[in-house]
Order: C-alpha cells, then sequence, then structure tokens
C-alpha cells in the first residue's frame, strides 16, 4: 500500500471527486484520516501500490493536489530515544528495539500526527 | 550494624591510577550477582556506574558574563530573547531552564539557550538597568558563546528523582502537562526515571551519594552539592543538587527541550559512580525493575494530592503496558533509557582509562527530611463554593418551553438531563435565538451534546481555563458518573474576582 495526501481546494469540496474516481478506476481506496470543511481539506488515503499512478493521475485530473506521503519524519540528530511518542501512536507505528532506540514503522503510520506535539525536543515531523 | 569494609574509595582510586579498578554499569552488576551471588561480586567488583537522563525542570546555568563600558548593573536580561533572572551582583545571571522565550513561548526557552551556547552558538543578549553612580548605563546590547563567558555553570536545584509517578489521564479530554501529553479516559500513561538504572536507586542510604561526591554531568565532570529541592528520602523519592562545568559539556547529554502547552525545560545526564565498599553496596546495587515500584497518578484531577490508580514497578513500566483497572494502557518513558546506558558505559570508560577518580561524601545526604506542602493562610474557592443549581430540562420538551424557562429564571444555560438526573448535553438561550432564526423545531437539533464540565472539587482556576480555553460561558457540575449537581457560570467567575 502507498499513502497519499489528497488537497482539496474550496472550489472542489462540494463534488464527489473521490467517490467518483473509487467507482470508475475500480480500486479500492482506504480513507485513514480526512479533515474536510466547506473552505477545503485534506484526505490521506491508501492505495494498492499497483494502482498508485493511475489514481494519482486521475485526482491531478480533476484538480486535486496529490502528494506522495512517506509517513512521518523523524531527525536523527535531536531525537533523544526518550519514548514519549510511543504511547501516543494509535496504530502501534512506534516501538522500542532492543537497545532502547525508538523504531519507527512508515507502513503503519498513518500520518495523523498526534505524535507530533508529545515530542520533547521537536524531532518529529508529520 | 555497620556493614564490614571490604575497600576503601582510596584503594580503588590507587587501582583506577595503576589501570586495574574492576568497573562495570548497573546493568552488568545485576547479570553478576544473578550468576555470581552477592559475596562473589562484591569481591570482583570495585565500581559500578548508575546513569539517568531525564527532563529536569530545576535545572539552570549560573553565569558571569563581565563588566561592560560604561558598566551596568543589570536589572533585567535576555537571551536569545529568553529573560535571564539577575540573583546577585551587576553581571552575575542565572539562566532557568523553564523560563520561556517571550515571542515563542512553550517552543523556546533557558533550556534551549542552555544547550545552544554549549553547543558554541552565539547568543543575542540584552539589558536593561536604572543606573547608579558607580553603574552608569541603563541598557546593554551584545553577543555572546560560552567563550565570552568567565563562569558557566550548570546549577541544579533538583536532580536524579530516585523515582516518580507514573501519569494517566481519566478526563474526557487530551491533557498537556509536565509528564508529557496524556490522552483522555486513559488512553496512555507516561512515566519518568530510569529505574534500576538510577544513581539513587542503587544506593538507596545514601552511602556512598553524598556532598562532595564526584559524578559525570552532562558529559563532563561535576559535583553533588547537597539534597536536591523536595529531597524526600522516607518514601525513597531522594534528590540531589548538582553543579558542573558547562563549558566542558557535551550537547548529546544536555537538551533542551519543549513540553507542549507546559513549557520548556532541560534534559540532564547524570552518572553516579558506586564504589563497593562493603557487600550491602553489591546487593544494593543488584536492586532490579521489578522491587521499584511507583504510584499511578491521575493527571486528570487539578488538584495537589491527585488520587492513585495502583501501583505498578518500573518492570512492568519499561514493558511498554501496564494494567489499571482493567485496562491495558500503553506508557512511555519520558527519560531516555538509551542514553542514559550510554552514560553509564562512558563513565565506566573513563574510570578504566584512569580519567576519572572517586571521592568520598564530605558530608552525607540526610535521610530523614519530609518534604511538607506550602502553608496557605488565604482559602483558595472551589468549584462547589460558587456552583449554584442549574436549570434543566429534558431532550423531549418543546424548543418554546425551553425559551420560556430561560426567561422565567433568566438564566441563559439549560442543562439537559435524562430522567435521573444525568448530563445529556446543553442548550444556551443564543442556541434558541439561532434555532428560531433558522426556523429550526426540534430541540433535540440543537442540543449540544459535547459538553466541558466541571467538577465540585476544582479549583476556580481550572474552571475558569476551561472556560476560555473552549470559548464557552459555563459550565455543568457534575458528579464522577455524569449526574449534574449545578452549574458555574463565568458570571460567577467575575464576580469572585470584582469580590
Amino acid at each position: 500500500m502507498t499513502k497519499i495526501l489528497l488537497k482539496f481546494s474550496e472550489e472542489l469540496v462540494d463534488q464527489p471527486i473521490t467517490s467518483q474516481i473509487i467507482l470508475d478506476l475500480r480500486v479500492p481506496l482506504n480513507i485513514l484520516n480526512a479533515n474536510v470543511t466547506p473552505q477545503g481539506g485534506e484526505i490521506l488515503a491508501d492505495v494498492p501500490s499497483k494502482d498508485v499512478d493511475r489514481v494519482v493521475q486521475a485526482f491531478r485530473e480533476r484538480g486535486v493536489v496529490v502528494a506522495i506521503q512517506r509517513g512521518i519524519e523523524v531527525d536523527e540528530e535531536r531525537c533523544i530515544d526518550c519514548g514519549a511518542c510511543y504511547s501516543i501512536c494509535p496504530v502501534d507505528a512506534i516501538s522500542f528495539k532492543e537497545d532502547n532506540s525508538i523504531a519507527f514503522d512508515d507502513e503503519r503510520c498513518i500520518s495523523c500526527g498526534l505524535c507530533g506535539d508529545a515530542c520533547p525536543t521537536r524531532a518529529i515531523r508529520v | 550494624m555497620v556493614a564490614k569494609k571490604i575497600r576503601t574509595i582510596e584503594e580503588i582510586n590507587e587501582k583506577i591510577k595503576k589501570g586495574d579498578a574492576v568497573v562495570v554499569t548497573a546493568e552488568e552488576m545485576k547479570r553478576l550477582v544473578e550468576e555470581k551471588g552477592v559475596k562473589v561480586a562484591a569481591k570482583e567488583v570495585d565500581v559500578v556506574t548508575t546513569a539517568t537522563f531525564g527532563a529536569m525542570c530545576s535545572s539552570g546555568a549560573v553565569i558571569n558574563i563581565g563588566h561592560a563600558d560604561p558598566p551596568i548593573k543589570i536589572h533585567r536580561a535576555w537571551m536569545n530573547n529568553v529573560e535571564v533572572s539577575h540573583p546577585g551582583a551587576a553581571v552575575d545571571l542565572y539562566i532557568g531552564a523553564t523560563i520561556m522565550d517571550e515571542d515563542r513561548p512553550f517552543e523556546y526557552g533557558g533550556g534551549h539557550v542552555i544547550e545552544e551556547l554549549i553547543r558554541g552558538k552565539e547568543v543575542e543578549f540584552r539589558a536593561t538597568a536604572y543606573g547608579t553612580d558607580c553603574y552608569p548605563s541603563t541598557r546593554v546590547e551584545s553577543t555572546l558563546t560560552k567563550d565570552d563567558m568567565n563562569q558557566f555553570y550548570l546549577l541544579n536545584f533538583r536532580n536524579c528523582y530516585q523515582r516518580y509517578n507514573c501519569a494517566i489521564n481519566s478526563r474526557d479530554e487530551t491533557i498537556y502537562t509536565y509528564m508529557g501529553k496524556l490522552l483522555p479516559h486513559f488512553g496512555n500513561a507516561t512515566f519518568s526515571g530510569a529505574g534500576e538504572l538510577n544513581p539513587l536507586c542503587n544506593d538507596p542510604d545514601y552511602e556512598t551519594i553524598g556532598i562532595g561526591t564526584r559524578i559525570f554531568l552532562g558529559g563532563a565532570r561535576g559535583y553533588v552539592i547537597g539534597e536536591g529541592t523536595q529531597h524526600n528520602p522516607r518514601n525513597a523519592l531522594g534528590t540531589i543538587m548538582v553543579r558542573g562545568d558547562c563549558k566542558k559539556m557535551a550537547p548529546e547529554f544536555i537538551r533542551g527541550a519543549a513540553f507542549t502547552n507546559y513549557g520548556t525545560t532541560l534534559y540532564v545526564g547524570i552518572g553516579i559512580p558506586i564504589p563497593i565498599l562493603n557487600e550491602g553496596l553489591a546487593e544494593k546495587t543488584s536492586v532490579r525493575d521489578e522491587e521499584i515500584y511507583t504510584n499511578v497518578i491521575d493527571y486528570g484531577v487539578p488538584r495537589r494530592d491527585r488520587p492513585s490508580l495502583g501501583r505498578v514497578s518500573y518492570r512492568e513500566l519499561k514493558s511498554g503496558k501496564i494494567t489499571v483497572g482493567e485496562r491495558e494502557v500503553k506508557v512511555s518513558p519520558l527519560s531516555s533509557l538509551k542514553v542514559a546506558k550510554r552514560i553509564a558505559d562512558t563513565l565506566k570508560g573513563w574510570i578504566e582509562d584512569s580519567a576519572f577518580y572517586l571521592t568520598s561524601p564530605v558530608e552525607q545526604l540526610p535521610g530523614d527530611t519530609v518534604f511538607n506542602p506550602m502553608r496557605q493562610v488565604k482559602e483558595i474557592p472551589f468549584v462547589e463554593d460558587l456552583a449554584r443549581p442549574a436549570t434543566t430540562c429534558n431532550e423531549e420538551e418543546t424548543i418554546e418551553a425551553v425559551a420560556r424557562r430561560i426567561i422565567e429564571r433568566s438564566v441563559n444555560h439549560i442543562v439537559v438531563v435524562d430522567g435521573s438526573g444525568y448530563l445529556k448535553g446543553i442548550v444556551t438561550s443564543w442556541d434558541i435565538t439561532r434555532a428560531v432564526a433558522n426556523g429550526r423545531k426540534e430541540l433535540s437539533e440543537i442540543i449540544t451534546r459535547r459538553v466541558v464540565t466541571a467538577t465540585p472539587n476544582e479549583p476556580i482556576d481550572s474552571a475558569s481555563r476551561k472556560l476560555t480555553q473552549h470559548n464557552i460561558s459555563a459550565l455543568p457540575v457534575v458528579d464522577s458518573k455524569g449526574k449534574v449537581l449545578g452549574i458555574i457560570t463565568s458570571e460567577d467567575l467575575s464576580r469572585l474576582i470584582r469580590g
């Protein structure tokens, strides 16, 4: 699976673009996170990796800005491996390795951002 | 009974000098005692290195920046826009880790200033003064690095807590505390401290750690200068006060940090060598996480005495999950065990390389002091002192009936309850006005169902914070089960302030 971030402008939010694309391409999109208001918004979705190109193209043709997501970014230099983020993660994407360092699983991460403001050294960018 | 001495600090230092001292980390000591027993371990090992790396708010640095010309007797001063306090004569300053940048509060503070100076970076400095005959200047501005300072010493009032609470949150909202981000409804927990690696846990009677003990502090040599503030030995909650030369420290072991909506702090790396002078110390340094317990405390209750929801061992805490009541809850350490282990290893290396010698304390830490609460001479009001009976309705009533009640009772908030008086929602006079304007007919359509509430024993300041944070003007007062006991409004609060 690959995560894509869809950004809808104010002009687009009243159109059923996402469901139209699912129906047209017959690709199952799993919506992980959505924050859409009448002023526009964002949807984070999982797409089967083999279909990413078609799906991205379809959204872009309809005026949606698409970013291919890579989960959270961790500044290794700032991270002190304290683990403040560990218990916040709702999908168990953060774990401890044998040597007490923190491991981030990009595959599991849904980019919800909950861990960002839990990081005391601000090493996490979502 | 005095434990039989098997070696002295002088003898250990002789061995360190020759490169013969046997040094193990606290982790290795525990394994050794498990394998070979206390007697053998006591015979073999000279020194055990212990460590911790955690957020320590009572941290800061004393600096002396030299005299300007014309001279200034500083009244107020700032470094990178963080106010530094002026505790003494003209140019002595103290950078407090928790003081925040006035333009970037909660993100940048004294802890970050200390870290940046240790990294060798330049900081913006400005100061003001009232001017005297001997110190005529009233303003000065400059940029400073650690090399420009005569003294730059870490001076921490309280460090190295023997153990600490495990924090959890019973409220229905996320709270941000000095114990980090706590999710609603017991959604996660946090703890601090290194458990079996913590220096004071390995010397719980403060036999070898006392005034004058030489330690690893922030990557340099430092000293214990006394018991820390809030030192509470009777409850195994000892602390130490420390001092060390920041100019020699390494940013790897001293880090500025920001706890969202709480404030800034400093992560401080401390390593303490424990000389194995007798078998008792070998036994004490074999302490395991499963023997060190702490309480799970509900930080959702904004009071000094927060309720304890149970006891957990550091073994459970370090496993990543604890059980609270029926629930399994993920638990985050806030201290870095990885860095603590690196400190214990580094200190071990220093001693093996004859670069660090042990000291005998010149005075023991007190073992019987108590940590008393503040003496308060003025009564602080709580929600129950100000709450009044709530005007209520049930969900089946009509908008008209509720509107009439608002006028009859001259209130702005109607609390929606079920047949047994439990909270179901709230309706305000504004909701009614909007319903009329929009032609809505059903009360159920206009009820706000996610209601922010207060409890009777909550401080007024906490209720007032909720009103501001959520931009609302009243809080139903409920018991722990959600039964409505009354209401407290912003008008009640402003009346209190006016007296």
